[in-house]
């Protein structure tokens, strides 16, 4: 493990400023936000959870499909596959520096609610909870989409979005399921961002569509899968 | 035990057969050359060897550690220094060190002052605490190995260390690698440089096209490349008739003509500039060029496997 704090720290000092990481890490889901508060009627102070929702998934999966494919090109991902340390090491390694560079970022939303808005929050316990689970399960979506082996960033960046982008608008972020029709909820169910973002809703507001310990076990799942699944690409990549 | 024991190994990238079969073993504290052209291998068979590539076929151990089923230990005392200066340009050479260190798990104080005392060795002590992106080529590369070197590890790889490097940068790492040397550390060092081959290592792989040529110690392999020393002379009248008289001059090893030139193998060069003159006063011939040239890689290939020159795919890098 002590490998993977090491890869985490080595990425927060290289790639947590790099431009291209805080457009879609931080102003994406600004301007998504922004553009959807202006077009509602609802008071900005409801729009909060949601902004943090979509927040920590832009920043949690915005630092691996950025950082890996740059070290593929420079060589120096070559370094991390031939130390000592396990693949696990390694691809967890990758997703907590995303993690924590996520709960960062998602600091500012949560401060503009408190400060600006004066967003009330329920269950301030259940916020943290609900932040860490979702912060580490699209980090680990990130690096499971940084196994795609190419030195191009902008291959792995086009990939993530055609699954990030739709999941903004049916995950109940921005338009709630209830008003969505029956094949949209369907389709949320399978969205990590439901979960998270349900759970988020329920800490502030004390109301969800799921409990919060189904919302964080469906999270569980999706990082479960994901590890899994990134663990066997980067081995079956690795010629 | 052996520090690493290749045997049979066998690489294929689709259609390509990038190492054929090769075999070789090398002994705890040896300094092992793995000599060939580009593309002959060599980085492959040290991917292999450091669990980063997995062979089609074959085996490989490091200190009696499999490197496909037990890698982790097979990694944990070696250092990799790869052809690449793959440095972090956005972090610190200090910064670079700290990271290679902690990926090897090497306690904080020992890190420390391995790292203190690499950057000493390296000439790269005033520079610790700037980013390497405004480094050399040279700075780079011996940054490279000091990242290698900082978990004080029983085998290191060094991949072409020295190749397309300045004079002060290059007499650095051969300063060093002597003293791994001295140290008793494993060296396996790949080049396409004979004369570092020859002055670095204990015994010497030749490696081409994915087939190890010959393993020698250097002196029988000095021999080989002695004899493959060359003049060119070109006389006023070229006539093929001279090649066979040439051929039976003494101390000439074999002749070939090479456009409007004779080429002319030996381990005595001056000696045979001295028998040519000679030869063409006796035939009335003018000597209108003479050229001695050093041994190349592409003459050795052909001597060591009777290889015919024009077309075989050996490139000379020399
Ligand atoms: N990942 C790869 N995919 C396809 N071919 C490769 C790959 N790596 C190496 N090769 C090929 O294998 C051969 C040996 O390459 P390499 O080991 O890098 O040679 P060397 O290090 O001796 O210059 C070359 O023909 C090279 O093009
Ligand atoms: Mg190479």
């Amino acid at each position: 493990m002590s490998g993977a704090w090491a890869i985490a720290k080595k990425d927060m000092r290289i790639y947590y400023l790099k431009p291209n990481i805080i457009v879609s890490g931080i102003m994406f889901p600004l301007f998504m936000f922004l553009s959807f508060a202006i077009g509602k009627n609802a008071p900005p102070g409801t729009l909060i959870p949601g902004l943090i929702a979509i927040t920590l998934m832009f920043s949690a999966s915005s630092i691996e499909p950025v950082s890996i494919p740059i070290e593929r090109r420079v060589k120096t991902f070559e370094r991390l596959l031939s130390a000592p340390i396990s693949l696990y090491s390694l691809v967890s390694g990758e997703s907590l520096s995303g993690f924590l560079y996520s709960l960062g970022i998602a600091c500012l939303p949560l401060a503009i609610g408190v400060i600006v808005f004066h967003t009330p929050i329920v269950h301030a316990l259940i916020l943290a909870i609900s932040m860490i689970f979702t912060a580490f399960c699209f980090a680990t979506l990130g690096t499971l989409f940084a196994a795609y082996p190419t030195e191009n960033v902008g291959e792995v960046m086009s990939m993530l979005n055609t699954v990030r982008l739709p999941l903004i608008f049916i995950s109940g972020v921005f338009i709630p399921l209830s008003a969505m029709p029956v094949i949209g909820q369907m389709i949320a169910l399978i969205s990590p961002l439901t979960y998270g973002n349900d759970m988020i809703e329920y800490a502030y507001t004390g109301k969800s569509l799921f409990s919060p310990l189904l919302d964080i076990m469906m999270l569980i799942i999706f990082i479960l899968i994901f590890q899994v699944t990134a663990n066997y690409l980067y081995k079956k990549f690795n010629e | 035990m052996k520090a690493i024991e290749v045997s049979h190994l066998i690489k294929k990238f689709g259609s390509l057969t990038a190492l054929n079969d090769i075999s070789f073993s090398v002994g705890e504290g040896e300094t092992f050359g793995f000599l060939g052209p580009n593309g002959a291998g060599k980085t492959t068979t040290i991917r292999i060897l450091t669990g980063v590539s997995r062979p089609t076929s074959g085996t490989a151990t490091i200190f009696g550690h499999d490197v496909e089923h037990d890698t982790i230990a097979a990694r944990q005392s070696v250092g990799i220094v790869s052809e690449n200066s793959n440095v972090y340009d956005d972090l610190t050479a200090w910064q670079n060190l700290m990271f290679s260190a902690e990926l090897y798990h090497v306690g904080r104080k020992e890190r420390e002052e391995k790292a203190t005392e690499l950057l000493k060795k390296f000439e790269l002590y005033d520079r610790s605490n700037d980013k390497v992106h405004g480094f050399s080529k040279g700075m780079k590369r011996r940054l490279t190995l000091a990242m290698g070197m900082v978990n004080s590890p029983r085998l290191i790889f060094l991949d072409e260390p020295t190749s397309g490097l300045d004079v002060q940068s290059n007499l650095i790492i051969r300063e060093v690698v002597s003293d791994l040397v001295r140290a008793g550390v494993t060296v396996f060092l790949t080049t396409h440089n004979i004369e570092e081959a020859n002055v670095m290592c204990d015994r010497v792989a030749i490696i081409n096209k994915g087939n190890i040529v010959a393993i020698d110690a250097p002196e029988s392999l000095k021999k080989t490349i002695q004899s493959v020393q060359s003049i060119e002379v070109a006389f006023d009248r070229n006539s093929t008739d001279h090649l066979d008289e040439l051929s039976h001059l003494p101390m000439v090893n074999d002749v070939r003509k090479a456009g409007d030139k004779f080429k002319i193998f030996t381990e005595f060069p001056s000696e045979v500039i001295d028998v040519l003159v000679a030869y063409a006063h006796l035939h009335n011939l003018k000597i209108l060029s003479i050229t001695t040239l050093g041994p190349s890689l592409e003459d050795v290939f052909v001597r060591l496997t009777g290889l015919q020159r024009a077309g075989d795919g050996i490139h000379a890098i020399d």
